[in-house]
């Protein structure tokens, strides 16, 4: 800063005064500086208080209210949030009976959270429920995040991918489950009475002997504590069924069962009842996943030495028995036909050929005969194209279906079953082999290598088998087929797709027909033309409905809005050229002046509108008052000079009978100016001038 | 000692997904009539191949996008992506095999001793995160590679990264780790 007089950089500047004072001349450069110091008031007792208030980073600013309260402005949005997440919280930890401390804990998470952004994309209920459930862990309640899933009805895992993401984000170390957290809630549930704190002493010293042994790692904490009570129960001579403990501790059956058997397992299991309370087994087990894994290893290896013992002459003689076996096996079952014979069961050649022979009337060749043995041993259980669903459909619509079809045998004919159902008889396998398989069977069984020829274009056909593609197409035989039984199957599909086009097509006949847009497109309206305000006005309404508490019909037969206050001196009418008139009264009618509309927005759409005058006018404007300007404004530019005009507004008006009527209209509207008490803006430095 | 039993150790991949575009838009339901091994899913919008060679199911989608998975190694999967491609050619669309890219591999690998999952989560906070209620495994992500290893209490872990090197690098990593959370087994 140099000084204006001297031109000295010298500039002492006060504070605590206010003031800039220039250091060679003494000039006074500045004055009634605003200071930003801390000032303090004497309050009663004689103690001195700072004066201000305390602002939160996060709070949000409270917007002025003015006069009657009633106009809220709205909280802001974060603000609001903010106040429904703790609502939820305060409601779900009451259903779940946390004390406050928690509640508020937990509100805390929620907005590190929000402040993260970590609440977009998800839905509250689980952000919320993650929040809580971080906090039953910090502070280690005994709730499980099954409970929290039951209260909100959320899959389980969902919850616990929020929470995970949730604990990563924000950098909270939850510590690890511990069983013995759960105990003493689900004794309680299980109601032992007065023995209640011994049966769960006992059942936690079996829990951390389970943790001892290994049982623990990886499993569910409920279903350990559903074992360790249950035993510790009847140890006590309680007797409480797997169901009742199913009830509280929510596992199911079989996972107690495993539990109990697993302690079994252990060494631990063989001590006296009054043992296990006085000692402690020093040994630990493994964990019984990797026991059971050893298990299965050994019993493997023990078939390999049985069959290298037994050698190949007990092979053959057991071959021989299955043969008889199935043999019986196969007449004994009622016949099938085709394919599925041959796929039910693996059975030697001999054996399938009679049994394809006599189940099927159909005309195959031998040569498909052999392939199809050779896909029974192939490729058995490795086809997945058509489940069992599926044919169990075709069966159905297709049950009268014409001969034509069952004699395409590599189609998968559609078999018209016997009694037992199709599922029964196939069990687990899939044919859906029966597509066009004969090909690709002698492919696979012979092994042919093609050469790979080179195309143009960016596909690289090294070691690519052409010939063996090529099998992989069907035949226009084949297609024919495919595509009925692909209709059949696909009906209701088909069906749908139809239903949805005749309804596009009619309703496009009617008209009516409005096709969904999902990006919104910019009306862009053409300028309106009309011969004289009213005109403009009416037409721009229709085009745009504005607001439904305005009278359109008072507004249309406007020409000019002059101010409500009677104390106005009307003015001479104004021309006003078309062009500016829908512009600006688009204005008034947007603004539908209710005292809830905000006085920013008012303030900026009006300024550039107030600013868009002469000076002179603007001036003269000021005079009556800023209320004005709120008003309906007056429709153009004064054309007229200034001096002509003792102006009652801001811009020109017209004729009294309009005026009358708008003011019926606007009569009740106090403005908002008016209620602020003056000029609220004061932004522009001619305003200051002439009040 | 980490480097040496990395040969003891059989890292196996089990599972390559990669995807490539055809440039071309595809219909679907030529496709789904005049191929074998087909399954075409309106609703879903994709067709569903599973060639034999390449052990590869394939899903395609009519803008010419399509995922391999299945194959058991990455050389594999470019084959049999390119087997497929060679296919729908074939079936008459003018295929160009372009955009290859292996999007993930998974593979296993079984450690000798078995893993205090308590312990290694302790140890390795941020980064390790086990929850018994959700999954039985401790899930350890290492963010500079990309990577996510799942360890098990028996001691065998599954590992999934954006390539086979990053999937060995990850294991190379993480088996000191698992190794100081050891628990011997006593072999009963």
């Amino acid at each position: 800063m140099v000084c204006r007089q001297c031109g000295s950089s010298q500039v002492d500047v006060d504070h605590a005064r206010g003031v800039s004072v220039c250091m060679g001349c003494g000039s006074v450069l500045e004055d009634n500086l605003i200071v930003s110091e801390v000032e303090f008031v004497e309050s009663g007792g004689g103690g001195s208080l700072a004066v201000g208030q305390f602002v939160s980073a996060q709070g949000g600013s409270k917007l002025p209210t003015f006069g009657d309260s009633h106009i809220s402005l709205g909280r802001e949005s974060r603000a609001q949030t903010l106040q429904k997440a703790k609502g939820h919280i305060g409601v779900m930890g009451h259903q779940l009976q946390m004390t406050q401390h928690c509640l508020d804990t937990a509100f805390n998470f929620y907005r590190m959270a929000l402040t993260k952004g970590l609440t977009r994309g998800r839905k509250s209920v689980h952000v919320i429920a993650a929040c809580l459930y971080m906090v039953c862990r910090t502070e280690g309640t005994p709730h499980m995040l099954l409970d929290l899933s039951d209260l909100v009805q959320v899959n389980v895992y969902i919850l616990g991918k929020t929470f995970l993401v949730l604990a990563r984000e924000l950098c909270i170390n939850a510590p690890a489950i511990d069983p013995c957290l759960y105990i003493p809630r689900f004794a309680q549930l299980l109601e032992f009475g007065e023995k209640n704190h011994e049966v769960s002493m006992t059942a936690l010293r079996l829990v951390q002997r389970m943790k001892r042994d290994w049982m623990h790692t990886g499993r569910r904490p409920s279903g350990l504590c559903g074992a360790a009570l249950l035993v510790a129960a009847r140890m006590h001579d309680f007797r409480r069924t797997i169901k009742e403990i199913v009830d509280v501790v929510k596992v199911c059956e079989t996972t107690l069962r495993k539990r109990l058997n697993e302690f079994e397992d252990t060494p631990t299991s063989q001590l006296t009842i009054e043992e296990f309370m006085r000692t402690d087994l020093e040994q630990e087990c493994d964990p019984p996943c990797y026991t059971a894994g050893l298990r299965k290893k050994k019993s493997q290896g023990l078939e390999i030495e049985l069959k290298k013992q037994i050698g190949d002459d007990f092979e053959d003689e057991i071959h021989e028995f299955e043969d008889e076996i199935d043999a019986e096996l196969e007449n004994c079952r009622p016949k099938l036909r085709g394919i599925y014979a041959a796929y039910a069961r693996e059975v030697p050649v001999q054996n399938m050929e009679e049994a394809i022979f006599v189940a099927t009337k159909d005309d195959m060749n031998s040569e498909e005969e052999d392939e199809l043995q050779a896909v029974a041993k192939h490729f058995g259980k490795d086809l997945d194209e058509l489940t069992i669903e599926a044919l169990k459909k075709l069966e159905q619509p297709l049950d009268g279906a014409p001969d034509g079809a069952e004699d395409e045998e590599e189609e998968g004919g559609i078999p018209k079953r016997n009694a037992p159902s199709v599922e029964s008889i196939l069990g687990p396998i899939r044919s859906a082999a029966t597509l066009g398989l004969s090909e690709t069977i002698a492919v696979c069984v012979t092994e042919q290598k093609g050469d790979g020829e080179c195309d143009g274009g960016e596909l690289d056909l090294s070691g690519i088998d052409d010939e063996e593609i090529e099998l992989y197409l069907l035949s226009d035989r084949e297609i024919q087929v495919k595509t009925a039984l692909w209709m059949a199957e696909n009906s209701d599909y088909l069906k749908a797709q139809r239903e949805k086009e005749a309804k596009i097509a009619k309703e496009k006949e009617l008209g009516i027909y409005k096709e969904k847009r999902r990006t919104p497109r910019n009306k862009t309206r053409g300028p309106i033309r009309a011969s004289s305000t009213g005109e403009a006005i009416g037409r721009m309404l229709e085009q745009k409905k504005i607001s439904s508490k305005i009278n359109y019909d008072v507004l249309k037969d406007l020409n000019v809005k002059p101010a409500p206050s009677p104390a106005r001196v009307k003015d001479e009418p104004q021309q006003k050229t078309p062009q500016i008139t829908p512009r600006a009264t688009r204005k008034p009618a947007a603004h539908a002046l209710t005292l809830s509309t905000p006085l920013s927005s008012l303030g900026k759409r009006l300024q550039p509108f107030i600013t868009g005058l002469k000076p002179a006018a603007k001036k003269k404007a000021m005079d009556q008052g800023p209320p004005e300007v709120l008003n309906p404004l007056p429709v153009a530019v004064p054309t007229s000079a200034p001096d002509a005009l003792v102006e009652s507004g801001p811009v020109a008006y017209d004729d009294d009978p309009e005026e009358e009527e708008e003011e019926e209209e606007e009569g009740g509207c106090v403005s908002a100016m008016e209620l602020l008490g003056g000029n609220g803006y004061g932004s522009d430095a001619n305003y200051d001038d002439d009040y | 000692m980490d480097s040496n039993n990395d040969e003891a150790l059989d890292i196996i991949v089990t599972n390559v997904v990669a995807t490539f575009r055809t440039r071309c838009h595809l219909n679907l339901r030529t496709i789904a009539l005049n191929g074998i091994n087909v399954i075409y899913k309106p609703e879903f919008g994709k067709v569903l191949i599973k060639l034999r060679k390449p052990k590869i199911t394939a899903s395609i989608w009519s803008s010419g996008k399509i995922i391999c998975t299945g194959a058991t190694s990455e050389e594999e999967s470019k084959l049999g992506a390119r087997r497929l491609a060679r296919y729908l050619q074939k079936l008459g669309f003018k295929v160009n095999f372009s955009a290859y890219k292996v999007v993930n591999v998974l593979a296993v690998c079984s450690m000798p001793f078995a893993i205090r999952l308590i312990d290694f989560t302790k140890k390795n906070r941020p980064i390790a995160s086990y929850e018994p209620e959700l999954h039985p495994a401790a899930t350890y992500r290492i963010k500079t590679l990309k990577a996510t290893i799942q360890v098990f209490s028996t001691g065998s872990i599954t590992v999934t990264g954006p390539n086979v090197q990053n999937v060995a690098t990850a294991v190379e990593q993480v088996y000191p780790l698992l190794f100081e959370c050891q628990k011997p087994l006593c072999k009963k």
